[in-house]
């Protein structure tokens, strides 16, 4: 037992001499590895940069100039209704015209003719 | 782009934490890494060789190795240190096989414990005690030699020199314990020598 426990003593004490003696890696050796650590490392993640503006097309500037696409929608389909009233002329609207002007109306002259405006001289 | 870690922060982050700023593109975090890890890998490698130019080499490597391992290293799932040993361990056993396949290795086939004996004595002549030390380590079969340094040089615990071996706790136990026996042996009859009283 005696012995043993020497024996045992005698091993701790080398094993913690040996503990106290760190390696000293060489300046060569450490150089090496942070050469390749930093050949390795990941390249930190570029900043994130909105892509640039697309330029405003005709049709986007066009639908801006009348206000937006809810008011441009809205005279296009003002334009199709008047469009589609005069190619059909609903009944309802004859009636209302000869109720109004007294006589049915066949054509009317939007820009009266030049001898109408000098009749009077 | 990611702050540069201050003197500060270097010192009291962990090796994880440290591996995670190096994954981030911080260069501080790897010199910090290299100045903490590299002595005692190449301690541990040199202890497992008994050959400071080889054990140069794997540690080389193995930090080469966990460089690589960076980007994709798991939080929580291993310890840095546990990791590095680990492949420590197995580059210097691969290291060891290789020698044993050169032709001149042909004396390295008989039973470790009586040639390395031979050795330990034979190096006593003018070697100091750690030479002595390093010299019975060299005469231990290769498993007890890693459990033995791991244990009583490098301080792991056994369920860390588990994950290190890839063996079991028990197993580190047996092997730590047959080893701590083969060095008295060896060294039994070196005490005087070796500092310490052998007049019982």
């Amino acid at each position: 037992m005696t012995m043993r426990n020497e024996a045992d003593d005698g091993l701790e004490g080398l094993f913690a001499e040996a503990r106290t003696l760190r390696a000293q890696p060489s300046e060569a050796l450490m150089a090496r590895v942070l050469a390749d650590a930093l050949a390795e490392q990941p390249r930190p993640a570029a900043p994130v940069v909105a892509p640039p503006a697309m330029r405003a097309g005709l049709w986007s500037r066009a639908v801006s100039l009348f206000g937006g696409a809810g008011a441009l929608a809205g005279m296009g389909t003002a334009a199709l209704a008047g469009l589609l009233i005069g190619y059909v002329q609903p009944a309802g609207l004859v009636l209302l015209g000869d109720a109004v002007l007294g006589a049915p109306l066949e054509t009317v002259e939007l820009i009266p003719s030049v001898e109408t405006l000098f009749a009077g001289e | 782009m990611p702050r540069d870690m201050q003197a500060e922060d270097v010192d009291s982050a962990t090796d994880e934490a440290l591996l995670a700023r190096y994954a981030a593109g911080d260069p501080a975090a790897a010199r910090a890494l290299t100045l903490r890890l590299v002595p005692r890998a190449q301690g541990y490698a040199a202890r497992l060789l008994g050959d400071g130019a080889e054990a140069e080499d794997i540690v080389q490597e193995a930090m080469l190795r966990l460089w690589r391992a960076a980007p994709g290293w798991r939080s929580g799932e291993a310890q840095v240190a546990t990791w590095l040993y680990r492949v420590v361990t197995n580059l210097c056993t691969d290291r060891i096989r290789a020698r044993r396949r050169r032709p001149t290795a042909a004396l390295d086939e008989a039973p470790e414990v009586a040639d390395g004996a031979g050795g330990a004595e034979a190096g006593l002549i003018e070697a100091d005690r750690m030479a002595a030390l390093q010299a019975a380590l060299d005469a231990l079969p290769e498993r007890q030699r890693q459990a033995v340094v791991l244990r009583h040089i490098e301080g792991f615990g056994n369920p860390e020199i588990a994950e290190v071996m890839d063996i079991g706790v028990e197993a580190v136990e047996s092997l730590t314990a047959r080893g701590k026996r083969a060095l008295a042996a060896i060294l039994a009859g070196r005490r005087g020598e070796l500092g310490y009283d052998d007049a019982e």
